[in-house]
């Protein structure tokens, strides 16, 4: 063999191998496209598509902050807290559009405590209509479970059309990023936030639940419903997360329903020993204080609930619910 | 130098077969870590087949692991994945009227993990399954072990009916799922019997009583003088790791607010003298830590010192006599 064929050979063989190279290379990256997660984190988004939510609170009057109502009845109780603030007609007017967040988390009974009380989320949206005369009435939350199989499970999807009030159900493009200012956590994270661009007034109603990782789940930790992506990793800092959410989003009146508490086995219970009848129901424009009272339906103090003491320290609201001299009725 | 060419040639494609095959291997890990639900054919247990008479399946079975379990039970999630979990099978059965029945089958990898989940969520004063090692019922719900599997059997709504069907689909299951039968859990037969609260052993894995490094222990309530009072046991490797662990416990206690305290009983007074045995005030309660043998065990958080000393006599004298029987 000469040195010429040996070149030629040679300069043959480089050629094929690049060939089978540049073909492996490529076909890698065809699969890496076709395996590419594009729900995964966005970055660099530009800060004008980043949405901040309204301000949905009302004015603070003094005494007439927060309400806590002693008894077994619901639809009683409710219509009693709002009528201490002065009633509906304070926080809803005329022609408003409303949306109600309660707490359809889970697909499961309204008898197990899981959920919010339809037919407690069903007055409320009646009141709405009847006394505040609002225009429209929208239900809403990003469950844990299906959508559907919660509202329908919960009972709440049925009392609620049953009043006139509409079901939202997430769908991906409803949800919209938004960052918390000063947020660790909220950071460019997608929130089930375009039903409430089109709403004036936003009232939350949650329940009083033991709850595995947070100690309690109430009117703060309610927020979580209206996270998006994978929210489940911030359960590694579950006290920053639920002070984070009561910072962004301002409601005009929260609702906390203590009338049966899940005390043990939270969040998601199952059994109804899992429950505690305690006869009380707290309205409030006050987050923090509504749930400084209810954690002692747990036994709890506020001191046991680190977030609360974050959020009053952001200036959320006050853990002394007692400086707000609540209005009681028994 | 063509048999050097050669040489070289294999060489490369033998590099580049491994190399390939790494990157596929990758793939596969990612395509499997993304894809949840991916079950392998065969390995979901017929479910469907459990419905009772009566009552139809309105869904099919969900399956969940380890990277989406909060999905179904959100904040309960790592109650589950932190004591060795591995899969969620769900199921409803639907009868008239919207009455329904969800069925949660845990794989908690064997009888421990399961033993464990269900131990640390167990209602009181329940009532006992029957025929059941470990398995208890509400007005509701039941609850119980099968081997590695921990079941949930949750009605919406309370009636007889719904408890009976549960019996059933529970009768069913345990016909159904092959299980370990030579499995048990040795510690349990530790326990002094004498005044012990039925049922109420717990098995801690990790981060008892909110110390790291207690893992493995039992705890379970006596009825000491009226008193109820709670003790707890951790088999450790040996007697040398039993003290350091006994010490260490006992270090935290002070760290956090803990102080050393006399011993009110001569018996166990004199114990202190010669053994790892401290009891401690902590915050108004008594907590009674020792080792003996291979075994840390003591008191927790009891309300009468006299009660919680007589416990820990009974726990000492029991282990002892386990280690000199060895």
């Amino acid at each position: 063999m000469t040195k010429r064929t040996q070149s030629k050979i040679d300069r043959r063989r480089f050629l094929s191998r690049s060939a089978k190279a540049a073909a492996s290379i490529a076909a890698a990256g065809i699969v890496a496209a076709t395996l590419y997660d594009k729900e995964g984190p966005r970055t660099g988004i530009g800060s004008d598509e980043l949405v901040t939510l309204r301000d949905f609170s009302v004015e603070h009057r003094p005494g007439k902050i927060m309400s806590v109502v002693k008894g077994p009845d619901r639809t009683g109780a409710v219509n009693q807290a709002l009528d201490l603030l002065g009633g509906i007609e304070r926080f809803v007017s005329q022609g408003d559009t409303v949306a109600i967040k309660p707490n359809v988390a889970f697909a499961s009974s309204a008898m197990l405590g899981a959920t919010s009380n339809p037919e407690l989320v069903a007055e409320v949206v009646r009141l709405c209509y009847a006394r505040g005369k609002a225009k429209k009435v929208f239900v809403l939350d990003n469950p844990i479970n299906d959508p559907a199989s919660c509202f329908r499970w919960s009972g709440i999807g049925k009392a609620v059309s049953q009043v006139g009030g509409k079901v939202i159900l997430p769908r991906e493009s409803m949800f919209r990023h938004t960052s918390l200012e000063g947020g660790k956590l909220i950071r460019n994270w997608p929130i089930f936030s375009e039903p409430l661009e089109k709403v004036d007034k936003l009232i939350g109603i949650a329940v009083v639940k033991d709850h595995q990782h947070s100690r309690a789940s109430m009117t703060m930790k309610n927020w979580y419903g209206l996270l998006g992506g994978r929210r489940n990793i911030f359960h590694q800092d579950i006290n920053t997360i639920i002070a984070e959410l009561a910072m962004l989003v301002k409601p005009t009146l929260v609702i906390l329903d203590g009338i049966q508490t899940m005390i043990t086995n939270g969040p998601t219970g199952g059994s109804l020993s899992d429950l505690k009848q305690t006869n009380t129901l707290i309205a409030s424009c006050d987050m923090v204080a509504a749930d400084s009272y209810g954690c002692g339906l747990l036994g709890l103090k506020p001191s046991d609930l680190p977030y609360l003491g974050k959020a009053e320290n952001a200036g959320v609201g006050t853990t002394d619910y007692e400086s707000l001299k609540p209005m009681l009725a028994i | 130098m063509k048999a050097e060419t050669g040489r070289s040639k294999r060489l490369e494609t033998v590099v580049s077969i491994i190399l390939l095959g790494i990157i596929s291997i990758i793939c596969l890990c990612i395509i499997l870590r993304q894809s949840p639900r991916i079950t392998q054919s065969g390995d979901v247990p017929d479910l469907l087949s459990l419905t009772p008479q009566g009552f139809t399946a309105p869904s099919i079975t969900e399956v969940y692991n380890s990277g989406n379990l909060y999905e179904k039970i959100n904040g309960k999630a790592p109650q589950y994945t932190e004591s060795g979990f591995e899969r969620l099978f769900t199921q409803r059965f639907a009868g008239d009227n919207d009455e329904l029945i969800e069925l949660y089958l845990y794989d908690m990898g064997n009888l421990r993990n399961a033993f464990s989940v269900y131990s640390i969520q167990k209602r009181p004063q329940t009532e006992a399954l029957p025929n059941t090692k470990f398995g208890y019922k509400t007005s509701n719900s039941l609850y119980f072990v099968h081997g590695k599997y921990y079941i949930e059997l949750i009605a919406y709504s309370e009636s007889e009916k719904l408890i009976e069907a549960m019996v059933q689909i529970g009768k069913s299951l345990r016909g159904k799922l092959e299980i370990d039968q030579t499995a048990e859990i040795a510690e349990l037969s530790l326990f002094e019997q004498e005044n012990i609260v039925a049922g109420s052993i717990k098995l801690y894995l990790a981060n008892t009583f909110g110390f790291e490094d207690l893992t493995e222990t039992f705890s379970s309530r006596y009825i000491i003088d009226g008193q109820a009072v709670t003790g707890f046991l951790s088999k450790r490797t040996n007697a040398a790791e039993a003290d350091t662990l006994a010490k260490s416990y006992s270090d935290f206690l002070i760290e956090n607010g803990g102080s050393i305290k006399k011993a009110i009983n001569k018996n166990i007074g004199s114990t202190v003298k010669n053994q790892s045995l401290k009891i401690f005030d902590f915050y108004d309660t008594t907590e009674i830590v020792f080792s003996t043998g291979p075994f840390v065990a003591g008191v927790h958080e009891a309300e009468n010192q006299q009660a919680a000393e007589k416990l820990a006599l009974l726990f000492m004298n029991k282990l002892a006599g386990m280690v000199k029987s060895k």
